[in-house]
């Protein structure tokens, strides 16, 4: 049987690598060199803070993508 | 009104209310396993969503989150990753675990294993790893009702009396209509707990600070170090960072009362939604204890007991009906992951032991029947342990968080096929040398190299499993193929197709 750990259509490999690097610059070592800092603050809140929740909504519209094609 | 009437009033209220849709739901249970164990399999989008994300959030998210915040700063916010990852988890495995379970008639993560890796022995380890990892969170979510209904009566009612009205109260309502009722009290308690924790933080953040942007203004200008990581006291350090995450999300979706909650979806289609969306609401919920904990740090620096900041700051800023609602909320968050701790343990405790070694061919009632004795046993177990302090448990507790992470590379190797099967020596070891690596990595020598000890037990775990199953027996061709052939099925569509 074919492995299952390789995603088999473009759809699954498309989601499989925009999570995976979203996922990868909120983890060490990439946030604490590209974005463990308090300037420029945006809106009012810290970089880390805004940068950190803007992976985060990133990710979960990654979910909703691959829930809205199927894959 | 004073303040601690109202804010105990509320609690009484909503227990109230849980104890009335216990008694309804008992009404609508059909007298068999599937339906009190698991909802009849028919489980919603919207009651599962409200349940799992319920479940998910403890005692912890609403009290012990905002004294993260509060002790370590935004370090913390590193939450938002693994309540997504946890979204993720649900998509790709929960999905899985849901169409193996539908197919085959599993109730425990253990039926599943069992089945696969063709072995008694695992249905025994992954039942009694289960139990052991999850009953200490019995006594931490209790050890948090008491804590809470205590300060909402300014300490008139004392802490082991706090718990053990609100550990009766649970075990009540889950005896009486099983896990519909668990569901129907998590759908108000999953909603109560978001809105008290939002509605809380909005009260404090504008009373003292005039909003959210002058807040962060204040703490830029006098706490600048709660502001990066690792924080003022060097918690979250690369390792811990990452550590968290892992443990934090696989360490408890593979906890039976989440995986358990797989199984109950009405379809595929329900769960990959759930697995979509659920992070909205996980990750969201940790913005308002971001406002809560360095609110706090400005307001009262010197606070003893950091996760006592935000109903310090509800009974000293907030006006007395919105604490009483709000501690009511935090009632919900620990109660809607106790009760579902309760039935996990009763499932696993009836269906892996009961019904497999003592009595395999009792009438479907007579199970219900055990199951609501196993609670009353938890019952008074989860009382004990909350109302006594035991060294041993300290360790226990330290261990529990990464206790289940010890079944992940048993559950990839059921729900991915790929050409490397893994066997049931190979797992047995696994867990063995991982639950071993913990104990050393947690209690002996914590965190080697700063990186987590859960992350170390679950490489040893599976580089053990990998080198194992190299020269042992695997599961027959029949079983790997039966299992196997329903995960392709599932995902692809056709078996044949791409075998």
């Amino acid at each position: 049987m074919r492995s299952h750990f390789v995603p088999r259509t473009r759809d699954g490999w498309i989601g499989t690598i925009v999570f995976l690097a979203l996922f990868a610059l909120t983890q060490p070592p990439l946030v604490f060199l590209v974005a463990n800092r308090i300037e420029p603050r945006i809106f009012g809140v810290p970089f880390l803070y805004m940068y950190l929740l803007v992976m985060y909504v990133g990710m979960i519209g990654v979910l909703i993508w691959v829930a809205r094609r199927g894959v | 009104m004073e303040p601690w009437v109202v804010a105990t009033s509320s609690i009484f209220a909503y227990l109230a209310v849980t104890i009335v849709l216990g008694v309804v739901a008992n009404r609508r249970m059909a007298v068999n396993l599937e339906d009190f164990l698991l909802y009849g399999r028919r489980a919603g989008f919207i009651v599962l969503y409200l349940t799992v994300v319920a479940t998910y959030h403890s005692a912890f998210a609403f009290l012990g989150s905002g004294g993260f915040f509060y002790t370590h700063g935004i370090g913390f916010w590193v939450a938002g990753a693994w309540t997504i990852l946890v979204g993720a988890i649900t998509y790709v495995l929960g999905s899985r675990i849901w169409a193996l379970g539908k197919r085959f008639g599993y109730i425990t993560p253990a039926d599943m294993l069992a089945d696969f890796y063709e072995s008694e022995a695992v249905r025994v380890v992954v039942a009694v790893v289960s139990v052991l990892f999850t009953i200490l969170y019995i006594q931490v979510q209790a050890q948090g009702l008491g804590y809470i209904l205590s300060v909402a009566s300014g300490e008139r009612i004392s802490f082991e009396l706090g718990t053990f009205i609100l550990l009766i109260v649970a075990a009540a309502y889950l005896m009486a209509g099983g896990l519909r009722a668990v569901y129907w009290t998590d759908v108000i308690q999953g909603i109560w707990m978001y809105v008290a924790v939002w509605a809380g933080a909005i009260v404090i953040t504008y009373k003292l600070f005039g909003g959210p942007v002058s807040l962060w203004r204040r703490v830029v200008a006098e706490r600048p170090d709660l502001l990066t990581a690792p924080g003022p006291h060097g918690f979250f350090s690369p390792g811990m960072w990452f550590g968290m995450v892992v443990v934090l999300s696989f360490g408890i979706v593979f906890q039976p009362h989440i995986m358990i909650r797989y199984y109950t979806a009405a379809s595929a289609r329900t769960i990959k939604w759930l697995g979509a969306t659920t992070p909205i609401f996980l990750m969201t919920l940790y913005i308002p204890a971001t406002f809560i904990g360095l609110g706090g740090a400005l307001e009262m620096p010197d606070l003893g007991i950091p996760d006592r900041i935000f109903p310090e700051l509800l009974f000293q800023h907030a006006p007395a009906w919105l604490t009483g609602i709000i501690l009511a909320g935090a009632t919900a968050a620990a109660m809607s992951t106790l009760d579902s701790i309760l039935h996990s343990n009763m499932t696993v405790l009836t269906r892996d032991i009961y019904q497999r070694y003592v009595a395999p061919r009792a009438t479907e009632s007579h199970y219900i029947l055990v199951g609501r004795v196993i609670v009353m046993i938890l019952l008074g177990v989860g009382w004990i342990l909350s109302a006594n302090t035991f060294d041993f448990l300290v360790v226990l507790v330290s261990l529990s968080g990464a206790g289940a992470l010890q079944l992940m590379p048993a559950i990839v190797g059921v729900c991915f096929p790929s050409q490397y099967i893994l066997t049931r020596a190979g797992i047995l070891s696994g867990i063995a040398v991982g639950l071993i690596t913990l104990y050393i990595t947690l209690t002996v020598t914590p965190h080697p190299l700063g990186l987590h000890g859960g992350v170390w037990s679950l490489l040893t775990n599976t580089m053990t499993v990998l080198i194992v199953s190299r020269t042992t027996a695997r599961p027959s061709y029949q079983t790997v193929q039966r299992i196997h052939g329903e995960i392709e099925r599932f995902v692809y569509g056709s078996e044949q197709a791409s075998s």
